[in-house]
């Protein structure tokens, strides 16, 4: 099944004295359970394109359709509504609501999506425990290292139960451990869950980890394969 | 709703420190500003009284010219009627008849200008009651000496009793106030000093046809309770007045001013004095309280009832427009004064505010850009800055509180040298606090305006925040 259709989207930055065409002609589909990485040098349009994907910014022209919506049909609150129900954020850095525990900042999503208490808090275990932080539900982000944040990140994401999950670059911030440790647990609700992630990356190992990798270039996309992980 | 005051009371202690200082400001602000508000509205209260209790009455019945020319030839027939009626009208307390005017006092070479005020000393006693008055103790050089020689009390009671030196009290209370031993000193040592301060003295008998002299009055004539002295002027219609007066009594006056020139004798005394048959110049009126819309309503009420249309009710600021004026300025400037300081204190909550903003764009940013609505995130800053003033604003009013309460009821007496200026100046130095009124929740109406005010900046930041942008840090 098609979560997530592009077609023919471009992105055209204006405001500099330069155009730049971040995103050009770019058509791709996404199925469901898929674990898809974006590669490609600095500044081809890789944050752009997950941006456009995440309903954070508008393309300049083309399409994207999510589970049947076109993104460009709803007004900005419709979409913030959209975003919470349907896409998973997990970005590079400060994710996380400093103020509030682990336990606390995954349950938040639940709350904005109007879960009772029983709901939030047992999904929130749940999932905690799943990313291997059963033991630090009561922790704030500042007591966590960068790998725990992005793992509570991750269980956050996927708490609301969206389509798919978008990261930009979720490991550009963590050592080799931490950033092994995320994508096994990225891969096992992958796997478990059967959720798909989108995720961006400059590093050669986590490109090796994903069945899908799409490289672009000048804002295009260059080759679209499917390996097998290694 | 909860969920968002939890984030927000925590948000509030990410910057610890930050908030300490904001919220402390707003607490010095909002202490200073009650406490310096309650001072002012209480020395005004307590001078308004004193002359209102003394001298003019909330509201006083004349001749329509007598504002402007006050002479006995608009003076007007005392009827028991007129009284009567006014006497009906709500909130009213007491009617007393006053017959007012000028005259010359002298005793052997000294002479001076006075007021003379001639009251039924019975029924005066509902009004400005001159009895409660009479200077009952008074500390004299003789009294210090006699004190001193019967060695009859300790060194630093001794120093008290000098230290005020010159003082007449009409009450043991003042006595007692003003000398300020403590608990066991006072049981002890209070009735020997009395023993030597104690001054004889008298009241006026229904008919008298004695005179009662204020106390600065009387030290400036040099006259004691027994002595005579000579009083001329002009009597109704132009006719010359001349007589000889006894002193019954000398009164202690709060206000300085009216202590000064003084003379109280019976409405028929000088009724003859002045040839002036039947005619009173005042009635005045008193009040359940001294509110401006109380007393409002009473004059309208009167007016209403008075048949002879040249004779008017006034209001006690209609009588003393000068002090009433007086009043007003000092007043705007004292809330001038609080305008400035809250301004500053504004800008350090704005200054809180510019920080919180920006050091959070990315997180905004980020709580947006999962799902979270602007209004939400609205909402929860905006509680944000309500506790960040509330704070301040309750432990700067809780802080204030039993300040109040204790020198409403023990209020400052000033001495020495700023004392003689306020009583120089026509005012008792006396600085009671106001009790709670508007002037205390006002504050809380400034510090909500300001925070209003001060929260326009992050929510307008919010609501056209570009969420990736907002994420770029
Ligand atoms: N707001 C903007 N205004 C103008 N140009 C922009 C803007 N954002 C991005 N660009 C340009 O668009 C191009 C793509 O940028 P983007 O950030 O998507 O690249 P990237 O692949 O994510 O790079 P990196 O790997 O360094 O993160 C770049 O040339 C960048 O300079
Ligand atoms: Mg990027």
């Amino acid at each position: 099944m098609k979560v997530l259709e592009l077609t023919h989207v471009n992105k055209i930055y204006n405001s500099t004295e330069v155009k730049v065409h971040a995103v050009n002609e770019v058509t791709l589909d996404f199925m469901e359970a898929e674990f898809t990485c974006i590669v490609g040098p600095s500044g081809s349009g890789k944050t752009t394109l997950l941006n456009l994907i995440g309903g954070l910014d508008m393309p300049t022209s083309g399409e994207i359709v999510i589970g049947g919506t076109n993104l460009s049909k709803l007004k900005s609150s419709q979409l913030i509504d959209f975003r919470l129900n349907n896409i998973g954020f997990v970005f590079q850095s400060y994710n996380l609501i400093p103020v509030l525990t682990s336990l606390e900042n995954v349950e938040f999503i639940l709350l904005l999506q109007k879960k009772t208490k029983a709901e939030r808090q047992q999904r929130a275990i749940e999932l905690l425990t799943q990313v291997g932080l059963g033991d630090k539900l009561h922790k704030r982000p500042g007591e966590l290292s960068g790998g725990e944040q992005q793992r509570v990140a991750v269980a956050r994401a996927l708490a609301s139960r969206p389509r798919f999950i978008l990261a930009d670059e979720p490991t550009a911030n963590l050592d080799t451990k931490s950033t092994e440790n995320l994508l096994e647990i990225m891969e096992k609700l992958n796997h478990e869950e059967s959720m798909t992630f989108i995720f961006s990356t400059h590093d050669a190992r986590v490109v090796n980890k994903a069945h899908r990798v799409i490289t672009i270039e000048d804002g295009g996309v260059k080759s679209d394969l499917v390996q097998q992980p290694h | 709703m909860k969920e968002e005051f939890k984030i927000a009371w925590r948000n509030l202690w990410r910057n610890r420190r930050r908030t300490l200082i904001t919220s402390a400001s707003v607490f010095f602000a909002v202490f200073f500003a009650v406490i310096m508000r309650s001072y002012q509205l209480g020395s005004y209260d307590h001078m308004i009284n004193n002359f209102i209790e003394s001298f003019t009455g909330s509201l006083q019945v004349q001749h329509e010219k007598y504002q402007d020319n006050p002479l006995l030839d608009y003076s007007f027939d005392y009827t028991d009627s007129t009284e009567a009626a006014i006497l009906g009208v709500e909130d009213v307390v007491s009617v007393t008849p006053h017959l007012e005017s000028f005259t010359l006092v002298s005793s052997g070479t000294l002479t001076k200008g006075v007021a003379v005020i001639a009251i039924d000393p019975v029924r005066e006693k509902n009004f400005s009651d001159p009895e409660t008055k009479l200077v009952k103790y008074r500390i004299t050089e003789d009294a210090v000496k006699g004190l001193n020689d019967s060695g009859t009390v300790p060194e630093d009671v001794l120093e008290k009793v000098k230290g005020n030196l010159g003082r007449a009290y009409s009450s043991l209370a003042r006595l007692e106030l003003e000398l300020d031993l403590d608990n066991d000193d006072g049981e002890r040592f209070i009735p020997e000093i009395l023993k030597w301060t104690e001054v004889p003295n008298g009241y006026l008998a229904q008919d008298d046809d004695g005179i009662l002299v204020s106390d600065r009055l009387a030290s400036y004539l040099k006259v004691g309770v027994g002595d005579s002295v000579i009083l001329m002027g002009q009597g109704y219609h132009g006719v010359s007045a001349n007589g000889i007066f006894p002193v019954r009594g000398i009164i202690k006056m709060p206000s300085p001013d009216i202590d000064n020139k003084l003379i109280i004798m019976t409405i028929p005394a000088a009724q003859k004095f002045f040839d002036a048959e039947g005619k009173i110049t005042s009635l005045v009126v008193n009040l359940t309280d001294q509110s401006n819309r109380l007393i409002k309503t009473a004059k309208s009420r009167i007016n209403l009832l008075l048949k002879d249309k040249s004779i008017t009710a006034r209001t006690w600021y209609e009588l003393n427009p000068i002090l009433y004026q007086q009043i007003q300025g000092d007043s705007q400037s004292g809330v001038a004064m609080l305008g400035i300081l809250y301004f500053i204190i504004f800008f350090g909550i704005f200054g809180t505010v510019l920080m919180m903003v920006s050091e959070r764009k990315r997180e905004f940013g980020v709580l947006v850009a999962i799902g979270m609505q602007r209004n939400k995130l609205k909402r929860i800053v905006t509680t944000e800055m309500m506790l960040l003033g509330a704070i301040g604003l309750v432990f700067g009013l809780l802080a204030s509180v039993p300040l109040i309460m204790y020198f409403h009821y023990f209020p400052i007496i000033l001495k020495g040298d700023l004392a003689n200026m306020m009583e120089d100046w026509g005012w008792d130095a006396v600085m009671p606090t106001a009790w709670f009124g508007p002037y205390f929740y006002w504050q809380a109406v400034v510090v909500g305006l300001m925070v209003v005010l001060a929260t326009i900046y992050p929510l307008r930041k919010i609501g056209r925040l570009k969420e990736i942008e907002a994420l770029k840090g």
